[in-house]
């Protein structure tokens, strides 16, 4: 890895960011709103206990962070092919991946920026309460939740390289995994659609985090947090690994099919 | 006579025109599954809530067929200015004789249709998928419902959409737009849950009577006996499209004056 390029990269990224911040707003609009859902539908137009308020809550910041690092993710690559500096990147002896990896490391900051935002919001407009029971568990949990979304978020750029519909796939892929999270919901309840949420890192992370957080919460397993924390581990590293795989075939690939700034 | 047959011309070409745009970038089958699939997972999702919630799942599915409209039409209407910023294409426009709002409203009617679309396809999927009965639908009323939902919904659209053409991007108050709804309008759980305040701007949204209509559609209710809700649709989706002729006219003027034809 080219440390020198990534950290160029995130730095871009940063000011990029920092000149046109209003495109935060989308990304915390929606999981807001599936929350404020979520807690009126729990609600059922009444009271509402305080560890389901939790999970909702909990749950809406990980569809912030979601939401962002899909968008985030896609946009990245399709701007370079509007703005013609797609080109330039592959030219440059560094690897694509070295620079998508520096932006994703600040998307998924901004990502994190994103959970709290929820947290605050939904905190300033219920009032509801929000406390964790275990905060020296829960932060290091909310990050290691992020960086598995940010996982993912890296190998799907892979594909957003190959395809100039990035915001038709960026579409498509945005609800799945915020049913398959479990955030909102428990996993659970999915049935025979539930060994979907085990190959995904982000499902773990949401069951540490709520773990961490909420009192008498029923874990995906009986292995408890630490065992939540292997497997998204694991599972991110796979997701590294097949991104750091499919970038070299793509990059091979479309320069000698010539079409990369096709949109 | 001259007047009006000139603009239906500008209105078909740029209709057809968007249609081939559209089907150029992206193949007709990803095009498909684009409407299909945020629709029946956002279906699934909140069916799923429902479910923990012990909320009536029906009420949800339907309400989410039904909203399933903003996800395709608002976005796709209001984010047209945009797009021409962006590939440089709103100057040449907004500078020949046809009018950015001929030219914007037949660019809009193909993603109009897909909201119609998206509705009917997610409505199959409630009964296929999610086994709502509609053993009792009134085929005729739904199908009525739905297109002035579109009609409608369009009307909203393109009155956000106009402010694109002053503004850098009209894509974050379309993302408001549309979320909104799904707090406000009904379609998750009854408005009267809602604040005062909130059931007054729910009930200014034409989206609230849509999805009422097609659930009182599915449960069998005909035309005559949905008159009230059809005529909102119609009363609200005429006032949006003549608050949007009036505001692309207005931010056109703006943006004339203030030379952000270009700014994105």
């Amino acid at each position: 890895m080219n440390i020198k390029a990534v950290t160029s990269s995130f730095r871009q990224q940063g000011i990029q960011f920092l000149a046109d911040p209003q495109w935060i707003i989308p990304s915390i609009i929606a999981p807001f709103m599936f929350t404020v859902v979520a807690l009126y539908m729990y609600s059922g137009g009444g009271e509402l206990d305080s560890p389901i308020v939790l999970t909702a809550v909990l749950g809406g910041g990980v569809l912030g962070m979601w939401g962002n690092m899909l968008f985030a993710s896609g946009f990245t690559i399709t701007y370079d092919r509007y703005n013609g500096t797609i080109e330039p990147i592959m030219m440059t002896p560094t690897h694509l991946i070295d620079v998508i990896t520096g932006r994703s490391i600040w998307n998924a900051l901004i990502g994190l920026l994103n959970a709290i935002l929820v947290f605050i919001f939904a905190e300033l407009i219920f009032g509801v309460g929000v406390s964790v029971s275990e905060p020296l568990f829960f932060f290091p949990m909310l990050a290691l939740t992020l960086f598995s979304l940010a996982s993912i978020g890296l190998m799907l750029s892979a594909l957003f390289v190959l395809t100039r519909a990035s915001f038709v796939v960026m579409t498509i892929l945005e609800f799945p995994i915020y049913v398959f999270s479990g955030a909102l919901f428990p996993i659970s309840v999915l049935g025979k659609l539930e060994p979907i949420s085990y190959i995904l890192a982000p499902s773990w992370g949401v069951d540490a985090m709520k773990t961490a957080a909420v009192a008498g919460h029923e874990s995906i397993t009986a292995f408890g947090i630490y065992f939540d924390v292997a497997v998204m581990i694991l599972l991110m590293v796979i997701y590294i690994a097949a991104a750091y795989i499919l970038f070299g075939v793509i990059e091979r690939n479309i320069r000698n099919s010539g079409t990369l700034v096709r949109y | 006579m001259t007047f009006v047959s000139e603009r239906v011309r500008v209105i078909k070409a740029s209709c057809i025109l968007s249609i081939h745009d559209t089907f150029t970038t992206i193949r007709p089958s990803l095009w498909l599954l684009q409407i299909i699939v945020p629709s029946v997972f956002a279906m699934f999702f909140f069916y799923m809530i429902a479910g923990v919630a012990n909320a009536d799942q029906d009420f949800v599915v339907i309400g989410n067929a039904v909203q399933s409209i903003g996800m395709t039409t608002i976005y796709a209407v209001s984010g047209i200015p945009g797009v021409q910023k962006h590939i440089g294409t709103m100057t040449p426009l907004a500078i020949s004789p046809s009018g950015l709002f001929s030219i914007f409203l037949g660019m809009s009617l193909f993603s109009i249709f897909a909201g119609f679309i998206s509705i009917a396809v997610s409505l199959a999927f409630a009964t296929f998928v999610f086994g709502v009965s509609m053993a009792s639908v009134n085929l005729l009323s739904v199908l009525v419902v739905i297109l002035l939902t579109a009609f409608s919904i369009g009307g909203i659209s393109m009155m956000i959409g106009s402010i694109g053409i002053y503004m850098r991007t009209s894509a974050i108050i379309a993302n408001v737009a549309t979320y909104v709804g799904l707090v406000l309008c009904g379609v998750n759980f009854p408005v009267s849950v809602l604040p005062g305040w909130a059931q007054t701007i729910a009930y200014c949204h034409p989206l609230t009577y849509a999805v009422q209509a097609t659930r009182d559609a599915v449960n069998g209710c005909t035309v005559t006996e949905l008159a009230s809700p059809i005529m909102m649709m119609i009363v609200l989706g005429m006032i949006f499209i003549i608050l949007s002729y009036l505001a692309f006219r207005f931010f056109e003027k703006l943006s004339r004056k203030k030379g952000r034809m270009d700014v994105f």
